[in-house]
């Protein structure tokens, strides 16, 4: 096998464009979890995104819509569980893990008419730059727009976490929502705020996945990358920029394992097929193991209920 | 200008509990006042409605003679009130200029300004770029107190504030809060500690069961004055008919120490004590000096050194409370809903909680509810509870009713020695009779009790011997006929006698 550098440009360009459900779903997450709210409703909020911008996409032929439709499915299905755990004060876990079986189930429902359809070719930028500069054009040029989003969206995460009063007010509600009570913030104002973000994200990571990525829609489509993107939240000790790295190393070794399996080495399937997922744990519990980093991101109040005293 | 705070007619009821009843009080800058009550007489629901964290039901506000409606801990800040919290309102992950900018809308610079003018007047010196968590509690309580000195507060509110500080740290502060005074700011201090009151204060208001008991002046005020208002009523000294001793000892606490890793609770310093058959042993104190602490450790919940606890010549100090039971141990904690029983459940499921081991109840595993029941409606009946459901909910029982169900499960297996925390607390003339009158009756069939309480007046009825404990350590211990309400009180503010 030759190593071509072309050819590891266009491998380069898939794993990152594998990686960008989980980009989006997990820095939506991450926002959502810093606020002290636990949501492993992720998976269904993703799969909701994607037969909204799929069904969007098909019937308004709209592909804007379509995308900000997906957004827009997330965040009325994230409403229900901001409702249901910050107004009722539902259990976080519990709640959370009926919205995936709600959303798993919903989705299939209204898919019934759009297996098997075609969807629409989505736009992509500079496609003859991608082609023509070797190596770095895959990588660089002809993706969609939700591509390049993805790509920068750690980053803004991080600066608004760190540089901006609303990021410090997310910080504080989720390190202790009495104090931040105290101190006259509205404490369920933000956590709503933060779950509805978290929700249009989840939508956009699904439509990414049934617009782009593999523009059809197939029953249960999103194929647990929900629940990979929660798990890249916790390993990456909430921080945009190890969840950047996570999912890159996730998605290089889905791509690896398959290239694997292609040469017909001897190691057992199974065994390469759960690389990626021991791999990608143990390189985040490796660079985040330093345990006072740990106790200074996570977020205190993690997935616990907030009342307040009248 | 002179600072005037106005409260009047300030209620607050929450279900169950009348946490301030008709509180009226008058604050004007250039003292420092005192607000004393033990724990859950209602100053800390008092200040929590100063700083817009609670509405009260009923009452007004007055700020230099303006009505005043804090709906919000925001309202308070706007009209200039400062708080701080006796459980720190801070975000330990976040660093310490992060804590002090978060409720500001200045810009980062300026604040920044301000804060190191602060430190500097006031000799503070704190890191600004460390997180919260790798402070001292003094320390962390100055970046509380200069999150207020930000916004020029008229007003500044301290609840409790030497709880977690150390000697050296209490001097600081109360040099702190001179000064603060001296410059115009009007100081309320919270707190159950008397000499705190005499040493800082220059009036002092003190609360009880919610409502106001007296407001003076320190110089007309002494340790055990203020203790006797604060504990209740001008005690009557009735004793219970002293008999006969016996000299044949029970239980023997040598050398105990507990050091807590937790700064809200209390570290308890070499106690020693003993008590023999058919005596009462009373444990007075001021709540939170290490009452709760001893409590458990004597019931098993805090496992201690072996040898430091022997009930009849044996080490018991590393067993559970359910192999203390089996030594004829028994117990009634404080609290009777969380710790004594499980409000959810049945009477009689939890007749059956402390009684795992009663081949009676359970048969290879099963439960044998119509012995339970048996058993529970026995205690019912025996213990005067006010119904005979063994399937009602135990949180639909008053508290004399469930009180009167705990001391009756514990003694229905006739133990050797009951350790109680507090059984009348909160209970009515009716029922506080009953439990006495069980309590003496235990003392009649010469069988022990350790009573550690924060009612002096049942000690003094009840015990034959007393100690006071203060700070986590324990006073001599005297022969209650040597004691009067005064000596005790006296004890209680961390005096010495003779």
């Amino acid at each position: 096998m030759s190593f071509d550098i072309s050819f590891i440009g266009v491998v380069i360009a898939s794993i990152m464009a594998s990686s960008v459900p989980l980009i989006l779903a997990a820095s939506g997450e991450l926002i959502t979890e810093r606020s002290g709210v636990l949501n492993l409703g992720v998976e269904g909020m993703m799969i909701i995104g994607a037969i909204s911008g799929f069904a969007l996409m098909i019937v308004t032929g709209n592909l804007f819509i379509a995308i900000i439709g997906s957004m827009f499915a997330g965040v009325i299905i994230s409403t229900i569980f901001g409702f249901l755990t910050q107004t009722l004060l539902t259990n976080h876990v519990a709640t959370g893990l009926a919205l995936t079986i709600f959303g798993i189930g919903m989705s299939a429902m209204l898919g019934k008419n759009f297996v098997g359809i075609p969807g629409k070719e989505f736009p992509v930028f500079f496609d003859n730059l991608s082609e023509s500069i070797p190596f770095f054009g895959p990588i660089l040029f002809g993706h969609s727009i939700v591509f390049y989003f993805a790509f920068i969206l750690p980053f803004l995460t991080n600066y608004f976490l760190k540089k901006t009063k609303i990021g410090l007010m997310v910080r504080a509600v989720g390190d202790s929502p009495d104090s931040a009570s105290n101190q006259g913030i509205n404490v369920n104002l933000v956590r709503y705020l933060c779950i509805l973000y978290g929700g249009a994200m989840c939508g956009l990571a699904g439509a990414y996945l049934s617009m782009i990525y593999t523009p059809q829609w197939i029953e249960n489509m999103t194929g647990g990358r929900g629940w990979i993107a929660l798990a890249l939240v916790v390993f990456s000790t909430w921080n945009p920029i190890k969840i950047l790295i996570g999912a890159m190393i996730f998605g290089g070794i889905t791509i690896l394992q398959l290239h694997m399996q292609a040469l017909g080495l001897r190691i057992p399937v199974q065994f390469l097929s759960a690389l990626p997922y021991i791999m990608t744990i143990i390189v985040l519990v490796v660079i985040s193991r330093d345990s006072r980093k740990i106790k200074l991101s996570t977020p205190s109040s993690l997935g616990k209920s907030f009342y307040k005293e009248k | 200008m002179k600072t005037n705070l106005k409260l009047s007619n300030i209620s607050k009821i929450y279900p169950g509990c009348i946490a301030n009843d008709n509180v009226s009080l008058e604050f004007e800058s250039g003292k420092i006042y005192a607000l004393l009550g033990e724990n859950g007489a209602g100053k800390s629901t008092l200040v929590k409605i100063l700083s817009g964290v609670v509405l009260p039901d009923k009452g007004e506000i007055f700020l230099n003679n303006k009505f005043l409606k804090l709906n919000s801990p925001i309202d308070a800040k706007k009209n200039k009130i400062g708080m701080v919290f006796q459980h720190f309102n801070l975000f330990e992950t976040l660093s310490v200029f992060e804590n002090l900018i978060i409720d500001s809308n200045e810009s980062r610079e300026s604040i920044r300004k301000k804060i190191n003018l602060i430190m500097e007047k006031y000799n503070f010196s704190i890191d600004l770029e460390i997180p919260v968590l790798n402070l001292s509690a003094g320390e962390k309580q100055k970046v509380e107190i200069i999150r207020c000195l930000i916004r020029n507060p008229d007003v500044l509110i301290m609840d409790e504030p030497t709880s977690v500080l150390t000697e050296q740290e209490t001097i600081e502060l109360f040099s702190s809060l001179k000064q603060f005074s001296s410059e115009g700011i009007l100081i309320i201090y919270i707190t159950h500690k008397l000499k705190e009151v005499m040493s800082l204060c220059d009036e002092v208001a003190v609360m009880r069961k919610g409502q106001l008991v007296s407001v003076s002046k320190i110089a007309d005020e002494k340790i055990e004055t203020l203790a006797n208002k604060m504990v209740g009523q001008n005690l009557k000294t009735i004793k219970k008919i002293s008999k006969e001793k016996s000299s044949e000892q029970l239980i023997k606490i040598s050398n105990l120490n507990f050091r807590s890793e937790d700064p809200f609770e209390t570290n308890l310093e070499n106690i020693n004590f003993e008590v023999n058959r058919g005596e009462c042993l009373g444990i007075a104190g001021i709540s939170g000096n290490g009452q709760s602490e001893l409590f458990q450790i004597l019931s098993g919940e805090i496992i201690s050194e072996n040898n430091s606890i022997k009930l009849n010549n044996s080490p018991i100090g590393n067993l559970n409370p359910q192999q203390r039971r089996e030594f004829l141990m028994a117990f009634s904690p404080e609290d009777r809903m969380a710790q004594a029983a499980i409000p959810q459940m049945k009477i009689f499921e939890n007749v059956a909680l402390n009684n795992f081991k009663s081949s009676n109840f359970f048969n290879k595993g099963l439960i044998n509810e119509r012995k339970i029941k048996e058993h529970t409606k026995k205690i019912l009946s025996d213990f005067s509870v006010n119904t005979n459901n063994v399937e009602l909910k135990s949180q639909f029982l008053s508290g004399g009713n469930l009180q009167k169900l705990i001391i009756g499960r514990e003694l229905i297996t006739s133990p050797d020695l009951l350790i109680c925390f507090n059984p009348t607390w909160g209970l009515d003339v009716g029922a506080i009779n009953y439990i006495h009158q069980t309590l003496i009756k235990i003392n009649e069939q010469k069988k022990s009790v350790i009573l550690i309480s924060t009612d002096t007046d049942e000690l003094l009825k009840l015990s034959d011997k007393i100690c006071v404990i203060y700070k986590g350590k324990l006073s001599k211990i005297m022969n209650t006929e040597d004691v009067t309400a005064e000596k005790l009180g006296l004890l209680m503010g961390g005096g010495e006698i003779d």
